[in-house]
């Protein structure tokens, strides 16, 4: 990623990178003094380095504190997510395109989607709390409205910028409207419908965190807020670990997507 | 020389409103091109010659005057006349073979026999083994050769050229220019090639229009009758030069 | 086709008018004596509300109040936000040692949304505003910090190739090359940081606060006052939108020089 790394002369780049692994064992060497050995700081505060290490790993057999294991979390976390965020991209993304082409229906459905689009997906959680309880259906529709917005924003924008020259060859050859949206301005879009999606995962990852430190009984948010209540940071921190990871992972999972997709049009 | 009309515009003005004022683009253009032909629209500038290509394509209406191609009017973009733009005209989502089918396919030729079409024009300008390329890992000069194999692959009537090399650097221009002339040998068009390059206009033009900058408007012809190949150093090509970019609009 | 620009500005309005109006139209048949209707305000209740909650207390203070608090929680934590990852990203992106140095923990703090790290904060810092600032600080810092360095990586070598042939130190190359062409990219990553604040400041607010427009939901929540509820909403959202458009108006006035034309 970083442009750096092909700039310079190899033993250069070896040397950034030892003093990466040594700023990093550095950080980790004070955090365990500070707490194994100095015990400056209380354990309910911050646990050593070592303890949340050993949690992280327990917590995938161990249902205690809190009465679920990692994986069922992480599933149940997903679960949500994966719900309402395919509610917001199979609506969002075939609506920014219309918005985005369609003249007509733009100039009807864009003033209530600016009304909506300034409120952050989380403002929702109350509604949906008193609509739906506090199961699957209420976090799923919080993160549909979080995703909803990336996708129509993303896909509006990708496909207003369709370059007029690439309309005017296909008016010369004769394409209909509908050939030109699905043979040309869809194809341009292509790009940043899928960085929409990108944000809006991220997005959807973030506000179910949210959503679950609020109201739920499960999932990863729901973790590190109980175990808040009874004080055990080892859980918090291996819990936020892995929500980091997750959501690293997602995004990942969804660059190898835009890759494939995109094969060709980027010069690799 | 067969001189069938291909096509022919008649008195042709262009004005652009923006808010309450008029701008004049293009001005008055009679203009009248004959089978097989290539003329060369050049001109300084960039005030109209676009527009007055995309009104001749149908793309853009004109605020008075009318276009006939063949004889029938010109009411919207046809494929009958194939455009080729500067190079970020072609589809990056598409390889060579993707952009120059892209025509045929969107007239519902079958599969078959639009590679088949496809196909042969690749081969005519040259870019056999490249087929399944994308756009992005093609140079300025082979991105313009797929621009023409997809305006030659729908077959039509009328050429429509804007600038197409106006984007190449110089070596490759000289380049394509001979490259131009080879294809437009073996399978003749009509062509209206717009530049502002004089050296392209007098190699590959039959005959020159020169036109005024702002508004575009007919200023002189030239009836180019070199024999081609064309020297860029020839006596007559020179004394031409000379002749045709003394005689511009340097108004800019 | 003379005018076609005041058309065009005429017919937006009127399209937009006519849809609001008509989505306006249906929220009060939908709810007017209906099923619905118990469980969600009308439009004329809810305006007529949300025009009574500016001089009205709801809890301790008005729902301008309320509005102040949370934004003086943002501006707080995002000032230091912003100087703290316009200086780290802008260092990282053109001293490689920097990079060497932090990039490894800014690698893993990235992909942990902020508001996760609310309750680590809480245990850390207790309930009160110090846990506020800390998690708004995390969502402005690492937007800022990723645009900043961002920003610097992609400065025009040619302009540093120049800087160096004339002869100017690295920290002097920085200052007055890497720092103002980053200038943009900061720009549109502290627009993205305010809005991703300002959502933060409600997220925290409804997970332990007692005023705030975030509190103001979430206690609407547990009175089960649906008016409470989306007026709160509604404050949230204009003021989110008060904010994007702010920060648009600083950045097309401070970058004008790195947009070209139109």
């Amino acid at each position: 990623m970083s442009k750096n790394e092909n700039k310079g002369p190899k033993k250069k780049s070896k040397k950034y990178i030892l003093i990466s692994i040594a700023s990093v064992f550095l950080f980790l060497f004070i955090w365990w003094l500070y707490t194994d050995v100095f015990k400056a700081v209380p354990a309910n505060a911050l646990p050593s380095p070592i303890k949340v290490i050993s949690t992280f790993f327990i917590k995938f057999v161990e249902t205690k504190p809190e009465g679920a294991t990692m994986l069922q979390h992480i599933f149940s976390s997903l679960q949500t997510t994966l719900t309402g965020y395919a509610i917001g991209v199979a609506v969002g993304v075939p609506l920014g395109i219309c918005m985005g082409w369609f003249d007509k229906f733009d100039m009807f459905v864009r003033p209530i989607f600016d009304l909506l689009r300034p409120i952050p997906g989380i403002a929702w959680i109350p509604v949906m709390i008193v609509f739906f309880g506090i199961g699957l259906m209420s976090k799923a529709m919080v993160i549909f409205m979080t995703a909803l917005i990336a996708c129509v924003v993303n896909s509006y924008s990708g496909t207003k910028q369709t370059l007029n020259v690439h309309l005017w060859v296909g008016r010369t050859f004769g394409a209909s409207n509908l050939e030109m949206l699905f043979r040309i301005a869809i194809p341009s879009a292509m790009p940043l419908i899928l960085t929409g999606l990108r944000v809006a995962l991220a997005a959807s990852w973030s506000a179910l965190v949210a959503a679950e430190l609020l109201a739920s009984n499960r999932g990863l948010g729901f973790m590190i807020q109980q175990c808040r209540v009874i004080g055990r940071p080892d859980v918090i921190i291996a819990g936020m670990i892995t929500i980091g990871g997750v959501g690293a992972l997602l995004t990942y999972l969804l660059k190898l997507l835009e890759k494939l997709l995109l094969k060709g049009r980027k010069n690799i | 020389m067969n001189k069938d009309v291909v096509i022919k515009c008649d008195s042709v003005s262009k004005i652009f409103y923006s808010s309450d004022k008029g701008f004049d683009v293009v001005k008055n253009i009679d203009l009248t091109v004959f089978k097989n032909e290539f003329l060369v629209l050049f001109g300084p500038g960039q005030c109209g010659k676009t527009t007055l290509l995309n009104i001749i394509a149908g793309l853009d209406m004109p605020t008075s005057g009318k276009v006939y191609v063949n004889n029938k009017e010109v009411i919207g973009p046809g494929p009958e006349r194939g455009v080729v733009y500067q190079s970020i005209s072609l589809f990056p989502w598409l390889t060579t073979m993707g952009n120059v089918e892209f025509g045929i396919k969107a007239a519902g030729v079958g599969k078959k026999e639009r590679r088949k079409r496809a196909q042969y024009y690749i081969d005519l300008v040259g870019l056999q083994g490249f087929e399944n390329t994308y756009p992005i890992k093609l140079s300025g000069g082979m991105k313009q050769r797929v621009g023409i194999a997809r305006a030659y692959c729908i077959e039509p009537v009328v050429m429509l050229m804007d600038e197409p090399f106006g984007a190449l650097d110089a070596q490759t221009r000289y380049l394509m220019q001979k490259e131009l002339e080879i294809i437009w040998g073996r399978e003749k068009r009509t062509v209206v090639f717009v530049t502002n390059n004089i050296e392209e206009a007098l190699f590959l033009a039959d005959r020159i229009v020169v036109l005024n900058n702002c508004p575009t408007s007919i200023r002189q012809e030239y009836v180019i009758d070199m024999p081609r190949p064309r020297e860029y150093t020839g006596e007559k090509f020179l004394y031409l030069r000379k002749e045709i970019t003394g005689n511009m609009d340097k108004t800019l | 086709m003379m005018n076609n620009r005041y058309l065009r500005v005429f017919l937006k309005i009127f399209s937009a008018i006519i849809s609001i109006g008509a989505f306006l139209l249906i929220w009060h048949i939908a709810t007017n004596g209906t099923k619905l209707g118990e469980l969600m305000p009308g439009p004329i209740e809810l305006i007529s509300s949300l025009i009574k909650s500016t001089y009205t207390n709801i809890g301790k203070y008005t729902i301008i109040g309320h509005i102040l608090f949370s934004l003086s929680r943002v501006l707080i934590a995002f000032t230091v936000g912003g100087v703290i990852g316009i200086l780290l990203g802008t260092a990282m992106g053109w001293y490689k040692t920097a990079e060497a140095i932090f990039r490894p923990f800014y690698e893993m703090i990235r992909p942990i949304p902020p508001i996760a790290w609310i309750s680590l904060a809480i245990l850390w810092f207790g309930l009160g505003e110090i846990m506020k600032y800390f998690v708004i600080f995390l969502a402005a810092f690492s937007i800022i910090t990723y645009n900043a360095f961002a920003g610097a990586q992609a400065v025009d070598p040619v302009l540093i190739g120049a800087a160096k042939m004339l002869g100017a130190k690295d920290s002097r190359i920085f200052r007055s090359i890497v720092f103002p062409s980053a200038v943009p990219y900061i720009f549109a990553g502290l627009h993205t940081a305010i809005s991703a604040s300002w959502a933060t400041v409600v997220a925290a607010e409804m997970v332990r606060a007692s005023e705030g427009a975030g509190w103001l939901i979430i206690q609407g929540m547990e009175m089960n006052n649906m008016i409470q509820i989306l007026i709160g909403i509604i404050a949230i959202g204009i003021v989110g939108l008060l904010l994007s458009i702010i920060m648009r108006g600083v950045e097309a006035k401070l970058c004008a020089w790195s947009k070209s034309g139109k």
